[in-house]
């Protein structure tokens, strides 16, 4: 290998190394306030110190927790509903919530799962008083209803009791066949405690790609995001119109709560996000576990529709998931309106590509003062590039499209990379013959390599001139480098950019035809001049 | 420091991330030249303003063409040495041009 081979292969493999690694650890994982307004409200302790406010001695514990979780309980009551079924354990948490649609399932096939096995669960209650604590964990709810089923449309009712020594606590739960449900905690005597959120599940696979953690999104439309493994101190939030536990499809919400509640992100012995809520004597309010599905999510109440967040680029991805789901309405297809989609932002810059189109009537006039150039200036690319461009402005014909819509192209790509990240609604979402899951990678390579494929031969009928034969070694190799690098994207992803690239190719067809002919033209006005 | 770091910045780009759509620059010398010859010549926030409006206007709705930078404050540097200045060492020309400007013009036998 001579050295210029290896340092095209360096150059290549640093290339690769710098794109994967702002896609494996995007920029987002850090927490951070997704609206442009800082963080006042937010993190500042409530100053009227009020009897909910959690203080150092009944804060998480990390030890208590890992006690918690090594509870031993037992199934109590069983939640049977047509797309789901619910268990709430003896200590009168949901300890389980299996969804049945098969378009949930896993990557091992397997029906998805809510609630973490390890972890705290929801609608667990800890007393801030150690001895009461202490007791509640060991003493066992009851029920007259062991099992229950809900029929489409309809609620269920729950009711558990735990008796302690001097306490009785009642939890009365509603729970909706949209997957949503009411909560009402009563206590015999008034004493502080706290409600938790649960913890998501982590699942394999796709975890490293999108944010996963806790959110809350809380008093003037602010959010408040905790990756996990970020949390650090604790933070207490009041007006708080919903806090979540999500990974990328699925989340535990809870809403409803008055604006006194306060909610509590703590962290746990991983660094990842715990949430907590002060309760009341009477403490009622709402919950909602499952898909986070735009339009479910709307029906059961419009607040939880900002459970759905793209990270930072939220105010950029929430309106194109708007757009992407009019069309879906439209089309009544994902991966048609994916296309269709493309085809709209393709429509939106077409002013411009009209425009250059126009110019090319004056590239006949151009062409061979071009031609004249580059052969004058052979082997001095700046030299030629400078003349050529001379000749443009000279003629005000210029064929190229130029940065502006190209830049404008990355952050359109990273919403919709985002949008088609985090929609739950594309999973299982079929398209035409092979493809059956656009948010997963098509299982055969066939989409990436026809994105490929399309990107060489886009960048085979685009002229070009290279100062640097390094880099045109580099560009040849750009397609190959793609495809490898979105064999693992979505599908519905790599259906955007291929569809893009025929587009573009497409544009660059019409173009080059119409210079063709504008050549053919002047040839034959030239020898019929000359037959004179 | 900030002109170093930023300058290193434009050259990643220029390697690399030009590729993705390379060869649709409407003028000489391309945007990302351009912005370089702004940073290494003008002071931060001139080099800025200008290579910001020079990204906007590269599109379809402007002629494009040749759009040299121009110097915002002229100031004579003495060379100190005398071999600096042979042909294959001067970088830019600075040629004054209409209403009193300055065109910052890349040699283009500069060897760097």
């Amino acid at each position: 290998m001579s050295a210029n081979q290896r340092l095209i292969l360096a150059v290549v493999l640093s290339f690769v190394f710098f794109v994967g690694y702002t896609a494996i650890f995007p920029p987002e994982q850090v927490p951070s306030e997704v609206n442009a307004t800082t963080k006042t409200v937010a993190n500042t302790q409530n100053s009227t110190a009020s009897s909910n406010m959690p203080d150092a001695q009944v804060t998480h514990e990390v030890a208590a927790d890992e006690q918690l979780i090594a509870t031993d309980s037992s199934n109590l009551v069983s939640i049977e509903a047509e797309h789901f079924s619910m268990k709430i354990d003896t200590l009168g948490r949901l300890s389980s919530k299996v969804l049945k649609d098969e378009k949930y399932n896993n990557n091992e096939n397997v029906h998805s799962e809510m609630v973490a096995q390890v972890g705290t669960k929801p609608l667990h209650i800890r007393f801030a008083d150690k001895a009461m604590n202490e007791e509640s964990l060991r003493t066992p709810y009851t029920t007259s209803v062991r099992e229950t089923t809900i029929t489409e449309g309809a609620s269920s009712v729950v009711k558990m009791q735990q008796k302690l020594s001097n306490q009785t606590v009642t939890k009365t739960l509603t729970i909706y066949a949209d997957g949503h449900y009411d909560v009402n905690i009563a206590l015999t005597n008034d004493t502080r405690y706290f409600v938790y959120l649960g913890q998501h599940v982590m699942r394999k696979g796709q975890m490293m790609m999108a944010v996963h953690g806790a959110m809350v999104y809380h008093s003037d439309d602010m959010t408040t995001i905790v990756a996990d493994e970020d949390a650090e101190s604790r933070q207490n939030f009041n007006d708080v119109h919903l806090t979540s536990s999500f990974d990328q499809y699925f989340a535990s919400i809870i809403y409803g709560l008055t604006p006194d509640t306060t909610v509590t992100i703590d962290r746990d012995r991983e660094g990842d996000p715990i949430v907590y809520i002060a309760g009341s004597q009477n403490f009622t309010f709402n919950g909602y576990i499952g898909p986070k599905e735009y339009k479910v999510l709307k029906a059961i109440d419009p607040v939880l529709t900002n459970a759905i967040e793209y990270g930072w680029f939220t105010f950029a991805s929430a309106p194109l998931f708007k757009v992407l789901s009019w069309l879906h309405g439209i089309f009544g297809n994902w991966g048609w309106a994916i296309i269709a989609l493309t085809l709209l932002i393709r429509m939106l810059l077409f002013p411009l590509t009209y425009k250059g189109m126009l110019s090319m009537q004056k590239m006949k006039d151009v062409a061979p003062k071009v031609k004249e150039v580059q052969a004058k200036f052979k082997g001095d690319p700046q030299r030629m590039n400078a003349a050529v461009m001379e000749i443009y402005k000279k003629e005000g014909a210029n064929p190229l499209g130029g940065c502006l819509p190209l830049l404008l192209q990355i952050p359109v790509f990273y919403a919709i990379y985002r949008v088609l990240l985090n929609s739950v609604e594309l999973q299982g979402a079929d398209w035409i013959l092979w493809v059956n899951d656009l948010s997963r990678m098509d299982p055969y390579y066939i989409l990436p390599i026809l994105m490929g494929a399309t990107m060489f031969y886009q960048q085979h009928i685009t002229p070009n001139n290279f100062t640097d034969p390094m880099q045109e070694k580099i560009f040849k190799y750009l397609p190959v480098i793609f495809t490898f690098f979105f064999i693992t994207f979505p599908s519905g992803l790599v259906l955007y950019w291929f569809v893009n690239n025929i587009f573009s190719i497409l544009q660059q067809f019409i173009v080059n035809k119409q210079f063709a002919a504008m050549k053919a033209l002047k040839a034959a006005t030239n020898a019929k001049e000359e037959g004179k | 420091m900030i002109k170093k770091s930023l300058l290193s910045l434009l050259t990643l780009y220029q390697k690399f991330f030009t590729l993705i759509g390379y060869g649709s620059c409407r003028y000489y010398p391309t945007c990302s030249e351009y912005a370089r010859w702004q940073f290494e010549e003008n002071p931060l926030h001139i080099a800025f303003y200008k290579s910001a409006t020079r990204i906007l206007s590269c599109n379809q709705l402007f002629p494009g063409g040749i759009d040299y930078p121009q110097k915002h404050r002229f100031c004579e540097k003495p060379v100190k040495k005398a071999e600096d200045l042979t042909i294959n060492k001067i970088k830019f020309w600075l040629v004054p041009s209409k209403n009193k400007k300055i065109s910052i013009i890349k040699n283009f036998r500069f060897k760097g």
